[in-house]
């Protein structure tokens, strides 16, 4: 049988009395792309925490290709694998375009002159067309966000977790942005995190729904739409 | 404008000792010497890495009483017992603020506020090694050659030559994948966090760099002015310390260098109204906080990149 | 146990009384500047010295009544809080991270402070003790008590339930609670944080002076006292919690006793060196304090 990517078992995780995550089983296969979604406050950007270790979980279990990263420190699971990016972008403002690539290659084992080769294609490979000198915080929220994924890529990650990738973008950087992610599907497992129904339907093999904390349903987008409760949830809401 | 500021640092403390020879003003000089080489080591942990260590001070203090000791009381040379007191004052220093260093920002000065409180405490009150308050007087000055005590301006030089040496280690430091890493958790422990980084370990590593050139400081302090007592090395201390690099221009290799060359020399110019000193300090502190945080040196970068 | 014994006891008491509660006034100025506008004021000390030495330059040099020294203390120390405030402090009001910018100031308003001390006043005495207005003694069984200590001692523990009972009761006193407990949902609100910020800041700065004129009345000062007060009431607000005064008031009392007792056997500065142990462990601990919410 072959092992799962991510495995997350019973996993909970409370803030005082608010239960943020109660026993969530997620799955996702190699070679699937997962997506992630729920009202605000469901506990989406909690779950990611949880995964990449920057928030212990209370109890329950999380393997990553079989190996076990349950309460491991958020840097040994970034080196296990798993990278993720960030809701509000979160990039080295005041560093180069460039050095935000080769950052993202700090924390892991290669030579300088590896990295830069690797900083160059991430930057090719997810478009990024600007001066390598370039300081980042000038750059457009598009680019910005190209150049996240960009200082993930370098370390070649086996999971990548994108929190809301396309929050805040017109619709034609969106049609690129899906299109960016479906391209990246071949190098490395992706799970992501939206709540604009349209965006997970054309990139997820499956989506979770959460609602509360809790997992309401784990099916393919389509019977996920259909699904009585879901429709119950996001009624009103307009992003079916 | 830069190239005049780097001229300015490097050529006023050579000109004044090599053409003044003694004297006062070449004491002046030494002292701003070796504090442009505990600037030097405070900004590898401020300006570098993003932490503001109080106990800055402290540690160089038990530098000074070590190598004091090993010296005066045990008959080593200068040579051997300054690496040794700055390695004691490192690891010492080492252990009192690990559990503060995977705190936040706020947090670990804090902590370094009360841990340099605590040092000072033990310097007054403990008085085997410190003689307490009454300070130890008539400590040797480094041998040089010949054996005895080296007299100015040869002293001063050998204080440049420390000053060179330390900036250069720093310049090569950060050059290094270690000073990268130092800088990305600077401007972001969290993403340099997610992206892999051992935060803790690499503050640690800077922590310890950082104190062993406090403590050669703290020792060269003792024996250039030939006198230790603990309010020499006491918290505020540590905030002139770091004022000098934030005034100078954090993140720079010349900021602290500046920053010292500026108000080192103003304890000992202004005589008997050494408290006036304290008032200057302390308006700089909020003057640089409020208007000029990027520093003197820093400014000027700014400036000439935009141009 | 003997009469003398008895003796040691009831002093030991009563003094870890009345320091305890002038440490907790002193200490509730800090936390509730602190809690409110996550402003930790490392000039505290350097306040609490300056209200002694303003109010014995008043009174006891100047020998100005007391219902003209004390005004005229609180007056001056006002203003200038409110100077600072205004152009200084209100600046990093929107910083996220405003304390670690705040702690290097009030160190350096501290060093401002102290320098200006010794400058000015230091220059007329090292030790600075008032005349008091209330000579003589109350006897409670069988131990004397200076007047002067007793008032101090009723004023402190008047100005700690008056501050409790503000801080419960008056609209701004829930106020100041409300934005401390939870800064977004106080704005959303419509509780004007500036306003709040500003209104803490000069309240918890004069309690402070109120306890720098209370410790001037039942004991000496020195200059070295007000960074000896700064980190005492650092380590009651940080071991008590930033923002809890039932937390400044019940740690403070503790380090107040403990200050009495250690003192019959050795110096007064083994215990701050464990309050700075206390507050250190804290800090490593529980940051949010024992009474945190």
């Amino acid at each position: 049988m072959s092992e799962h990517l991510l495995e997350a078992v019973d996993v909970s995780k409370a803030f005082g009395g608010l239960k943020a995550l109660s026993q969530i089983n997620v799955t996702q296969g190699r070679g699937e792309l997962l997506g992630m979604i729920g009202p605000n406050g469901s506990g989406k950007s909690t779950f990611v925490n949880v995964i990449s270790g920057a928030l212990k979980p209370d109890s329950g279990d999380i393997r990553l290709m079989g190996g076990s990263i349950y309460r491991k420190p958020q840097h040994v699971v970034a080196r296990a694998g798993i990278a993720r990016t960030f809701q509000a972008v979160k990039i080295f403002g005041k560093l180069s375009v460039l050095d935000n690539v080769l950052a993202g290659a700090l924390g892991h084992e290669m030579s300088r002159a590896d990295a830069t080769e690797l900083a160059k294609a991430s930057l090719a490979r997810v478009g990024l067309n600007v001066d390598l000198d370039k300081n980042a915080g000038s750059l457009g929220l598009y680019d910005r966000r190209r150049l996240e994924f960009a200082a993930r890529l370098i370390s070649r990650p086996k999971l990548l977790m994108l929190d809301e990738p396309v929050g805040g973008l017109n619709p034609e950087e969106i049609r690129a942005m899906i299109a960016l992610i479906q391209s990246l599907r071949e190098e490395c497992g992706i799970f992501i995190i939206e709540h604009t129904m349209k965006v997970i339907t054309s990139l997820a093999d499956r989506v979770v729904v959460l609602v509360n904390g809790r997992k309401l349903v784990d099916d393919t987008p389509q019977a996920v739409l259909r699904h009585r409760e879901v429709i119950d949830v996001y009624l009103g809401t307009g992003d079916a | 404008m830069r190239a005049l500021i780097i001229a300015f640092v490097v050529a006023t403390p050579l000109v004044a000792i090599l053409s003044l020879r003694d004297g006062f003003f070449v004491f002046i000089i030494g002292i701003a010497l070796i504090h442009m080489l505990w600037a030097s080591g405070l900004n590898l942990l401020y300006g570098f890495t993003g932490l503001i260590p109080l106990t800055y001070a402290g540690i160089a203090g038990v530098s000074a009483y070590t190598t004091i000791h090993l010296v005066m009381a045990k008959g080593l040379s200068f040579w051997w017992a300054l690496p040794i007191g700055s390695a004691v004052a490192a690891v010492l220093g080492l252990l009192l603020s690990l559990p503060a260093i995977r705190l936040r920002g706020f947090y670990f000065a804090l902590s370094g506020m009360v841990i340099q409180s605590a040092i000072t405490i033990a310097f007054v009150y403990f008085p085997a090694y410190t003689n307490g308050d009454t300070g130890i007087a008539s400590v040797p000055r480094p041998t040089g050659f010949d054996g005895r005590g080296i007299a100015s301006p040869y002293m001063e030089l050998v204080l440049a030559a420390f000053v060179a040496a330390t900036v250069a280690g720093v310049w090569l430091t950060m050059r290094t994948r270690f000073g990268h890493t130092l800088i990305a958790i600077r401007e972001d422990e969290d993403l340099a966090r997610a992206m892999g980084i051992n935060v803790t370990l690499n503050r640690t590593a800077a922590f310890i760099i950082s104190s062993f050139i406090a403590g050669i400081g703290g020792g060269l302090y003792a024996h250039y002015i030939g006198f230790a007592s603990p309010r020499a090395y006491d918290v505020l201390i540590s905030l002139n310390i770091w004022l000098m690099v934030a005034m100078g221009g954090r993140g720079t290799l010349i900021g602290p260098l500046l920053g010292a060359l500026l108000l080192a020399p103003l304890p000992y110019l202004l005589v008997q109204y050494t408290w006036i000193k304290d008032v200057i300090y302390g308006v700089a502190i909020l003057l640089v906080t409020m208007f000029l945080p990027q520093g003197i040196y820093g400014y000027v970068l700014k400036r000439g990149a935009k141009s | 146990m003997s009469d003398e014994h008895i003796l040691v006891l009831l002093s030991v008491l009563t003094s870890g009384l009345l320091v305890g509660t002038i440490f907790s006034v002193v200490a509730a100025g800090l936390s509730l500047i602190h809690g409110t506008i996550l402003l930790p004021q490392a000039a505290n000390g350097q306040v609490f010295l300056g209200a002694g030495l303003l109010f014995w330059l008043f009174g006891t040099e100047f020998d100005w009544p007391l219902w003209v020294s004390v005004p005229a203390t609180f007056l001056i120390i006002a203003m200038i809080a409110f100077a600072t405030e205004a152009t200084i402090l209100k600046r990093f009001y929107p910083l996220e991270d405003r304390n670690i910018s705040y702690l290097i100031i009030t160190l350096g308003i501290a060093q401002i402070l102290s320098g200006v001390y010794t400058g000015t006043i230091g220059k007329i005495s090292d030790t600075f003790q008032v005349t008091t207005p209330f000579p003589g003694f109350a006897m409670i069984e069988p131990v004397p008590i200076p007047n002067t200590r007793l008032v101090a001692f009723v004023l402190a523990a008047a100005v700690l339930g008056g501050l409790m009972a503000f801080l419960r009761l008056h609209r701004i006193g829930r106020a100041l609670r409300a934005v401390f407990q939870n800064r977004e949902a106080a704005r959303l609100r419509g509780i004007d944080t500036l306003k709040i910020y500003r209104f803490a800041f000069l309240l918890g700065t004069m309690i402070t002076t109120a306890g720098g004129i209370l410790f001037a009345l039942a004991f000496a000062l020195d200059l070295t006292v007000g960074w000896t007060m700064s980190l005492i009431t650092f380590s009651i607000m940080i071991v008590g919690g930033p923002g809890s005064v039932v937390g400044a008031l019940c740690v403070g009392l503790v380090f107040g006793f403990t200050q009495a007792i250690v003192s019959v056997f050795a110096d007064p500065t083994v215990s701050t060196f464990a309050y700075l142990l206390a507050m250190l462990a804290m800090l490593f601990i529980r940051p949010s304090g024992l009474f945190a919410k």
